[in-house]
């Protein structure tokens, strides 16, 4: 109930704003009939998203919203930052100093991407559990494990820019570590080092890998992971398909004719083209994705102004008693580097197994065809992977155990 | 008559087909001409020729025998415009030959043959050691412990009178 003064209040406000809502009221009409907005806006707010487990569905747009803020936060590096070995560390090094919003910029790029690495985990996970890869996403979520593999090549392509010890010390590893691949190893190690050795065409390499090459690559595969998604709608949690295996037909077939765009997804295991109970993208979901981007972007703040990122000494290739260590989400590698010595072992455990981990990760729809989606229904591929998991743990703990002797 | 006529168009380079043709070679055409020097410029470093100079380390007569000694040299790497040289460490090691007075002298690099990270010589496992993944060499260089595949390089290097030159080969680090 709106007090009697309400209406009276609104009507001012709406005549005091006439001068300027008229034209601007014009202008969006002019501009919506020659680029469709409202219908473009309707149909990407308005479609039909399962209603159970939304919460949990927020992952990918919050990943999303990080690689958004990756991308303005490297813009705004740029203001001072200089690809140069001469140049690379002086310029932070000042930043850290002599300019504290710039440090707090570099600090939300380092804590972006250490949550982006984090969430893009979790919303493997939570695609994984509940089965989403299956009939008719399969090539979605082989786009989504390349997208995986871009973030953690800018990862490391980003961690070799500030040119200080921990810096210059991961290019070594990283670009001597091609030098292991059959045949070519040298060659290409040569191309991206600039010559046998590193030096300043290094770093120009890696930073434009880093700044142009990985990013060209990265936002398009982003559209079309989107494009995927919209075509067959979400899939939603195994929480959103009880019952179905059991329901006659008849309330099967009143299910699909009365699907809301973009659902029935096809093609389709029977029974799971829509799920049983659906809501607007807008506003439910959209208000979840928010509140938990928001909730992560606060992390990142907060982390990049308490804690920033750290600038070792500059880059000393003549060092004798510095440490390096490699990125927390490097830690398995290199772990798996210890692991397996000696000339022919080495390409083992840099290329073939994580190679198998990665076919292997990208097969998963192939290799779980059954069109069960409930996690304990399907030990065959959770156990397996829950190992993988642990696996990747105890080798990050090794590791962990080993470089910094806890 | 149908038959004949649909073979001489088949024989015959249609306009369509033509126009096809032509938009494929003229796209292979414009990728090959901005590729290659694109693809030229990514592998030159694999051609590029590169001066390897004698460096001076320093006068050596004070290096005792059986301790590894490191000499901080700054190395003309020439890779792209290298400004400024790049310091690396050298190993001077001087090993005396079964006992029977004559000294061999070795120029170790101190780079792993692993993953090249920077290897120290370590006075408590008389070993050199890699921090990186626990490579071990011997006062020799040979490797002998942990994930190191090869020896360490060995620079090559001339004394005139005790000052000791060192030249790095590129072929190691």
């Amino acid at each position: 109930m709106a007090s009697p003064s309400q209406p009276a209040r609104s009507a001012l406000v709406a005549k005091l704003m006439r001068p300027v809502a008229r034209p601007m009221a014009a202008t969006y009409r002019w501009v919506d009939e020659r680029m469709g907005i409202s219908d473009l806006t309707h149909q990407l707010l308005y479609e039909a998203t399962p209603r159970r487990g939304a919460w949990t569905y927020s992952l990918g747009s919050a990943t999303l919203i990080i690689i958004v803020l990756q991308i303005v936060t490297g813009m705004f590096l740029l203001w001072t930052y200089v690809p140069s070995t001469t140049e690379a560390w002086e310029s932070l090094n000042f930043i850290e100093h002599h300019d504290e919003f710039a440090a707090i910029v570099r600090g939300m790029h380092l804590w972006g991407a250490y949550i982006l690495l984090l969430v893009i985990g979790l919303h493997m996970i939570r695609t994984f559990v509940s089965g989403s890869y299956k009939k008719p996403r399969e090539l979605n979520w082989i786009v989504g494990v390349l997208l995986f593999l871009m973030v953690l090549g800018l990862g490391i392509t980003g961690a070799m820019l500030p040119w200080d010890q921990a810096a210059y010390w991961t290019a070594m590893v990283v670009t001597h570590i091609v030098d292991y691949i059959p045949l070519f190893g040298s060659w290409i190690q040569q191309i991206l080092r600039g010559g046998p050795q590193m030096g300043p065409e290094t770093l120009t390499r890696f930073f434009a890998i880093h700044i142009w090459l990985l990013p060209a690559l990265l936002v398009p595969l982003i559209g079309l992971h989107l494009i995927l998604l919209r075509r067959h709608g979400e899939h939603g949690s195994w929480v959103n398909y009880q019952g179905v295996a059991t329901e006659t037909e008849e309330v099967r077939a009143e299910r699909m004719a009365s699907a809301e765009y973009p659902y029935p997804a096809v093609p389709s295991d029977p029974g799971y083209a829509v799920p049983v109970d659906i809501d607007d993208f807008f506003p439910s979901q959209v208000f979840k994705d928010a509140v938990v981007s928001f909730a992560l972007v606060l992390i990142i703040f907060v982390m990049a102004v308490v804690v920033g990122a750290p600038l070792e000494r500059a880059a000393n290739p003549a060092a004798l008693n510095y440490v390096p260590t490699p990125e927390w989400f490097f830690l398995p590698l290199d772990q798996l580097l210890v692991q397996f010595p000696q000339a022919w072992m080495i390409p083992v455990g840099v290329f073939v197994i994580p190679g198998i981990g990665t076919t292997l990760l990208m097969l998963v729809p192939f290799l779980d065809r059954s069109p069960e989606r409930e996690p304990w229904r399907r030990p065959e591929v959770m156990v397996p992977a829950l190992f993988a998991a642990l696996f990747l743990i105890f080798e990050a703990l090794l590791a962990v155990n080993r470089l910094f002797n806890l | 008559m149908a038959d004949h006529s649909q073979d001489l168009a088949k024989k015959r380079l249609s306009r369509r087909r033509f126009m096809i043709m032509t938009i494929n070679g003229v796209g292979a055409g414009t990728a090959l001409l901005i590729g290659a020097p694109i693809v030229g410029s990514v592998l030159s470093p694999v051609f590029a020729k590169r001066n390897t100079p004698w460096v001076l380390v320093a006068d050596i007569s004070q290096v005792p025998v059986g301790v590894p000694t490191a000499y901080v040299v700054n190395l003309p790497i020439d890779e792209g415009w290298s400004v400024p040289p790049v310091p690396r460490t050298v190993y001077v090691v001087k090993l005396n030959l079964n006992g029977s007075g004559a000294v061999e002298m070795l120029t170790l690099s101190n780079v792993c043959t692993h993953m090249q990270c920077n290897v120290h010589w370590d006075i408590n496992f008389k070993a050199f050691l890699c921090p990186c993944h626990g490579g071990l060499y011997s006062i020799d260089g040979t490797n002998i412990g942990g994930p190191p595949p090869w020896p360490l390089f060995r620079y090559e290097h001339k004394l005139v009178g005790s000052t000791l030159y060192v030249r790095n080969d590129l072929t190691g680090a």
